[in-house]
């Protein structure tokens, strides 16, 4: 639903495309330009349905918290729909859905991200409305309450009765001992009762200024018609002094961290996190290709042996958290009842350690290639695709440009390379272990 | 009214039915080199006899797991290698098998998809080791998942012994009973030329597929038995009440529900419009009681599933646990709401109808989109102008329109049935004043208790 939190929503990079495919629409059309406040904004025009999505990205995330504030960035995507001092709380909502717009937001480690999508006829309304919140945002006391009781039913969701959330909640808050990382993006509990109005008042001046942002409009509308009514709504809000650089730089970690949960539970959990590259890196490509080759699908590494040859597993995911620092390669694995998870553990590692040893065959690499190549696609088919893709680049690799050179840049990955980042990242020495061990309920 | 400004119509595309009574649906689209496809095999987990539930899941999964030269390896292979999607699942009356493939790859798409629907190999031991990852995976969710399972429990209790009570995937006790030799029979008894509509959308070549499909599935013969038309279900008519014990759940996740309307409803435009008003938008009436005025629960929702007779309408959220009457009682007042004569005015159905409209080209944006409306089309016999005269009866909707559709539609917070899941110690007394209350433990590894009292008045304290 919307207004979510996520600690990782910005999937393993979907991108490299076979040599046979054609080539990339889009690099002539999308349009770029910075304001005088610092506003950076980008189009891509595309008139297949008459709708527009637009992302607003907030260079904010639970990286910029502190203890005693964690989940404050969070919580402040939520009171952004809940009034200015120009519309009271709903109103935002209410009439962007009057006007056919629908929206929603996320909040990961990194970055605040907003999102509407509406038919063309309420572009101007959508820029107005997004507009005033940054210009001005009202915190109501009153809202705050009741907003804390939303946030803190989410957070009951998704990690306190929800035994996957709840591990890797303590597996990244073992992770990082320097780092913000390792912060959960919803907050620990007692955070998220005690926010001040002054906590967010403070990140809101620090974060939510023109120059911190970076507004993507894909859709039903030319470049001029778009940065016109941008620089309408957006162009009167003065820019701030950049907010402090995160200056936090995790120490190499030198050994195995380990946590053990017991819970009332059916089926054991085993969650591996490895110390991995910053989304920038360029190694990134050949981190996205690992992870392909160990998760991605039936006929990947780890599905193949844990799960339908040994059976000491019956779900193995995995993500590469990519953001601005140095972040986790993750591993998620559902176990069968009754099952000894040191058994899994070891299935685990002797794969992990073959892929090291070994490489990734050529099968592989191109199986993974196409994978995500074909992902890449089917991501731009919409919008939505489009306006995200767009954005990530942007924000995390400082050119939405170069969303067009990510194919080749997949494509020209070796074996090499991708032993090379998996005999680096799956070290045992740099990876956090966590285990869901069940407990019988009491009679 | 105003006239819309825009709306969908059904792009071109080609419909072709073979003699034996498989129907071909083309529809070329070139934004992207990408080629989609839904086979709908009408017939799915209703089809089965009761005490069988999850088979149609089960030989669905099987697709997968090896057909015509390929086994499950060799299958996976030929998939993910050529970076492709395929995904065969069960439904309460289809099978569908879906999925999306570079252009370039069409040929060996229609090579796989043949080999799944006309030589899938159902081997035992494949059978066996889906069947006891099934069980593993719905263990996994009753610990991490009740939001999702919530539906489940709901339909069983509400429907009970008719075929939409039952859970689609199956329960892990009635996966456990199901034998190599249901698979086969309902393989022989459900799949056929005449069960299937084949829709391909995108990038594709249609004279070859036309072409090589004929020749394919020319001899492809009739399913042996025919889709029996399921009965339509009754309204509840009284309130009864679920619980389902998760013992140190925080929060109870709430489904309020009665049997709704079918998919051939005629006031579907008015009907939209008022769950849209009711609990299908962010600022509907359900969440701003639940969630933006108390700060209860992080959302609150209601929907209509719509087969071919009527399925469920239900209310859906979550609370923490020492809250949960309060929010109860705040969801049936605010159905009881919607109910009242002014509940609904003229420039609430603008903002709805402005909403739909606004939203609704979202829904059809890819071939994707496409190949599933067309199987959708297909399966309910519902006719293109059911997405053609959309948006123009939406214009057309009136509050007198929106009045009788809530009477028709939508339940009195009296008949009922609530489904709980949470930690029944906590939650046992407060529940008694809603009704007779069925208690049953969510480690329980069937819904059974669920159904054994639906329909019946047993007061169970």
């Amino acid at each position: 639903m919307k207004k979510s939190f996520g600690s990782h929503p910005l999937h393993a990079g979907v991108l490299g495309t076979p040599a046979a495919a054609p080539l990339m629409p889009g690099r002539d059309l999308v349009r770029s330009r910075t304001l005088e406040n610092g506003l950076r904004v980008i189009v891509w025009p595309v008139h297949d349905i008459p709708n527009v999505a637009l992302y607003n990205w907030v260079r904010a995330g639970s990286r910029n918290e502190a203890p005693g504030i964690t989940g404050l960035a969070h919580f402040v995507e939520h009171m952004m729909f809940n009034g200015t001092t120009r519309h009271p709380p709903g109103e935002f909502d209410r009439q962007m859905e009057a006007q056919g717009g629908a929206n929603n937001a996320f909040t990961s480690d990194d970055v605040t991200v907003y999102q509407d999508w509406c038919p063309r006829s309420a572009l101007d309304l959508v820029l107005d409305l997004e507009s005033d919140r940054i210009a001005h945002l009202a915190f109501v006391p009153e809202v705050i309450e009741s907003e804390r009781g939303v946030v803190a039913s989410e957070r009951r969701l998704r990690v306190d009765d929800n035994n996957q959330g709840l591990l890797s909640e303590q597996v990244q808050a073992s992770a990082f001992v320097a780092h913000a990382y390792r912060f959960p993006t919803i907050g620990w509990p007692s955070d998220i009762q005690a926010w001040r109005i002054e906590d967010l008042q403070s990140f809101f001046r620090t974060y939510y200024a023109p120059n911190n942002l970076t507004l993507i409009l894909a859709g039903d509308v030319t470049a001029a018609d778009a940065f016109a009514l941008v620089e309408r709504h957006f162009g009167p809000i003065a820019p701030q002094a950049p907010p402090d650089r995160v200056r936090a730089r995790e120490p190499e970690q030198v050994g195995e961290r380990r946590v053990v949960l017991r819970r009332k539970a059916q089926t054991p959990l085993l969650q591996y996190a490895f110390k991995a590259p910053a989304a920038a890196d360029p190694r990134g490509p050949a981190v996205s290709l690992l992870l392909s080759v160990l998760v991605d699908g039936d006929s990947s590494r780890l599905h193949r042996t844990l799960v339908e040859q040994k059976r000491v597993a019956v779900e193995v995911g995995g993500h590469w958290h990519e953001g601005f620092d140095p972040g986790l390669l993750w591993l998620y694995l559902t176990l069968p009842q009754g099952s000894d998870v040191e058994q899994t553990q070891s299935a685990l590692d002797a794969e992990l350690a073959k892929i090291a040893a070994q490489g990734v065959t050529d099968a592989e690499l191109r199986r993974a290639k196409n994978m995500i190549a074909a992902a890449f696609w089917r991501k731009l088919a919409t919008i939505d695709g489009k306006a995200q893709l767009l954005g990530e680049y942007a924000v995390f690799h400082g050119d939405p440009l170069r969303l067009f050179d990510a194919p080749a840049q997949f494509e020209q990955v070796t074996r090499r390379q991708v032993q090379a980042v998996a005999r680096e990242i799956l070290d045992r020495r740099r990876r956090t272990v966590g285990v869901l061990v069940p407990e019988e309920e009491e009679a | 009214m105003s006239a819309p400004t825009f709306g969908v119509k059904v792009p071109a595309h080609e419909r072709i039915v073979l003699a034996n009574g498989l129907t071909l649906i083309l529809v070329p689209r070139r934004d992207v080199p990408l080629v989609a496809f839904n086979a709908v095999l009408r017939g799915g987990e209703t089809a089965d006899p009761a005490g069988k539930r999850g088979v149609a899941s089960l030989v669905a999964g099987l697709l997968e797991k090896g057909a015509g030269a390929r086994d499950a390896f060799g299958f996976a292979d030929a998939v993910e290698g050529v970076g492709g999607i395929f995904n065969a699942g069960a439904g309460p009356e289809s099978i569908t098998v879906r999925g999306q493939f570079l252009a370039r790859d069409q040929h060996l798409m229609l090579e796989l998809l043949a080999d799944v629907l006309l030589r899938p190999r159902l081997e035992p031991q494949e059978l066996a080791y889906l069947r006891a990852r099934q069980i593993e995976l719905i263990k996994a969710a009753k610990d991490s998942d009740p939001a999702e399972l919530i539906g489940i429990y709901g339909r069983a209790f509400l429907f009970g012994d008719h075929p939409y009570g039952r859970p689609v995937s199956g329960s892990e006790r009635s996966l456990g009973s199901i034998a190599h030799e249901d698979v086969l029979r309902h393989r022989l008894g459900q799949f056929g030329a005449d069960r299937l509509t084949l829709v391909f959308a995108g990038d594709i070549d249609s004279e070859w597929l036309t072409r090589a499909v004929e020749q394919t599935f020319a001899d492809w013969p009739r399913a042996q038995r025919t889709v029996s038309k399921l009965a339509q279900p009754a309204r509840l008519g009284k309130r009864r009440v679920l619980l389902v014990d998760s013992p140190g759940s925080t929060q109870s996740y709430f489904w309020i529900g009665d049997v709704g309307v079918d998919r051939h409803y005629r006031e579907r435009p008015a009907l939209d419009l008022v769950n849209t008003l009711f609990g299908g938008r962010f600022t509907s009436m359900l969440n701003t009681e639940l969630r933006v005025k108390s700060g209860l629960s992080y959302g609150a929702r209601s929907g209509f599933a719509r087969g071919s007779v009527a399925g469920e309408f239900a209310i859906r959220s979550f609370v923490q646990t020492p809250d949960t009457s309060s929010a109860l009682n705040l969801a049936l007042r605010t159905l009881g709401k919607l109910h009242d004569p002014e509940a609904i005015t003229s420039a609430m159905l603008d903002s709805a109808r402005a909403y739909v409209l606004g939203q609704y080209p979202l829904h059809f944006e890819t071939a994707a989109d496409w190949a599933a409306v067309f199987g959708e089309i297909e399966l309910f016999e519902l006719g293109s102008s059911y997405i053609d005269s959309y948006a123009p009866q939406l214009c057309e909707v009136s509050v007198p329109q929106a009045r009788r559709v809530i009477e028709e539609a939508f339940p009195s917070p009296e008949a009922v049935a609530m489904v709980l899941i949470g930690d029944a110690a906590r939650l046992r007394e407060s529940l008694l004043e809603y009704g007779p209350v069925t208690e049953m433990s969510l480690r329980e590894p069937d819904y059974a208790a669920a159904r054994a009292f639906a329909g019946e008045e047993l007061a169970f304290t």
